[in-house]
């Protein structure tokens, strides 16, 4: 596979393509889905304090086809731009051109079908393609789902199949490809503990397999005549991640508003371990405005392997070594505002409108910052149709 | 693995087994709230999750600054973010 460089006129083409083609999409398919069934349109811009800058766009469908039949429809297009190449080990990007921005786009469709079996008992089966120039990633997904003691408990059961293609671009602009394998076992159970309360508890473990550094990642070794040279990163090839989670989602009448709280432990075999901590308060200002509130901690330990620096010949042959921080011990703050204008005012019943009433627009801001010097502004705009 | 570590994760998931069964034998003897009465927890501020969460975009980028990632549903793979 050969690299597309993207420069020019293109550039702004592509761009523009990334925001307008679910557009185009959500407006064709808009008269198909008069009945019932869920759109949304979302848009999404991310920069950070390196200089990265990420525009996703994505569109989603749910679509009743019988009565217990639902089709489910996810395109997602991301441009992404990565700065030129300041520092020895480099950003995650392609040493080629490494004076220049390297920018890129991605696209992923999901498509899946939802069977109701009985009353309480809901099957789903989706399919997942996402590709970008040096990352394809194939998987398969099914859901169970069984509602209990007249609906007041949920327990779901997910199983996830991932073949993913993680390529390198090389000097020549070929890419080298290299396999990963994802296998997911997930369990979440829901519960209404009384008219106002809602508990979430899930837990999901996840075994990696295949080449789980990143390809461009370069780690300086002193070795053992006190040179430094540079090598590729080196991880296990295998790796298995447990998470569990519980949340609970408290309404208040007093003040027409919600609290949610939640709490995630995270381990896995390169020994990181992680705590995260999250609360959030939505309030009706309006009866149609909701504004949001959202705090969210995260601490965690760096894995076994990691060291501040590598010295020895060995690291420059078989001993693992890494300098990606995602395995360095850190804590993070995330702060997140939202502004939500519910439509259902415009679509009184009956009226041409109607298709509102369920449908809503959302404004997101976060701001991410941790203890590595790295920060975060990420705004997210999303258009909801539930009709 | 040895028969010690064997020993280890075996216990390990049997408790966690344990712990789910005895959660869900516990759910049983919970109030049953009606449907009729449900109304709070359907309003659209309690954020229970829908066909396409709002979540996925930010589970996304969590998981790509982030060592651990998990412990919510999604959909992974390829993330065409700047890692």
């Amino acid at each position: 596979m050969r690299v597309c460089e993207v420069t020019g006129g293109n550039r702004v083409g592509r761009r523009a393509a990334i925001v307008l083609l679910p557009a185009a999409v959500f407006a064709a398919v808009s008269p198909l889905v008069a009945g019932d069934g869920e759109m949304g349109f979302t848009n999404y811009y991310f920069t950070d304090s390196g200089a990265n800058k990420v525009v996703t766009t994505s569109f989603n469908l749910a679509r009743k086809l019988l009565e217990q039949t639902t089709l489910l429809l996810d395109i997602e297009l991301d441009h992404v731009t990565v700065p030129p190449i300041t520092a020895v080990t480099g950003a995650s990007r392609p040493q080629r051109d490494k004076s220049q921005p390297f920018e890129k786009s991605r696209g992923q469709v999901i498509l899946g079908m939802e069977q109701g079996i009985g009353q309480n008992l809901t099957v789903a089966a989706s399919f997942y393609r996402s590709q970008e120039v040096d990352y394809i990633s194939t998987s398969a997904v099914g859901t169970v789902s069984l509602d209990m003691f007249r609906k007041n408990t949920t327990l779901t059961l997910r199983g996830q199949y991932n073949a993913d293609k993680v390529g390198k671009i090389l000097e020549s602009g070929d890419v080298y490809n290299q396999n990963k394998f994802v296998y997911t076992g997930a369990v979440d159970l829901t519960q209404v503990l009384s008219p106002t309360t809602v508990m979430d508890l899930a837990y999901d473990v996840v075994r990696l397999k295949g080449l789980l550094s990143d390809p461009y990642l370069q780690v300086g070794v002193i070795d053992d005549a006190g040179g430094s040279v540079l090598v590729d990163e080196l991880h296990p090839g295998t790796r298995t991640r447990h998470a569990g989670t519980a949340r609970l989602s408290q309404y208040i009448p007093g003040i027409r508003a919600s609290l949610i709280g939640s709490y995630r432990y995270y381990w896995d075999t390169w020994y990181v371990k992680s705590h995260t901590a999250e609360l959030k308060l939505n309030k009706y200002i309006t009866k149609d405005l909701v504004f949001g509130v959202d705090y969210r901690y995260y601490t965690q330990t760096g894995s076994w392997f990691y060291q501040p620096a590598y010295a020895g010949t060995g690291y420059t042959e078989s001993l693992y070594r890494t300098v990606d921080y995602k395995l360095t011990p850190f804590s993070s703050n995330n702060f997140g505002l939202s502004l939500s204008f519910m439509l259902r005012g415009l679509g009184a019943p009956g009226s041409d409108f109607e298709f509102l009433e369920n449908s809503s627009i959302e404004l997101t801001y976060f701001r991410y910052f941790n203890t590595l010097d790295f920060s975060a502004d990420i705004v997210q705009f999303a258009v909801k149709f539930s009709i | 693995m040895g028969a010690a570590g064997f020993m280890k994760t075996f216990t390990m998931r049997a408790a966690a087994a344990a712990v789910l069964a005895a959660v869900a034998a516990g759910l049983g003897g919970c109030a049953v709230v009606k449907a009729a009465d449900r109304g709070y927890l359907a309003e659209p501020i309690m954020e229970r999750q829908d066909h396409f969460s709002k979540q996925t975009l930010a589970q996304k980028f969590f998981s790509s600054r982030e060592g651990s990632i998990g412990g919510a549903s999604g959909i992974g793979g390829g993330c065409g973010c700047a890692k």
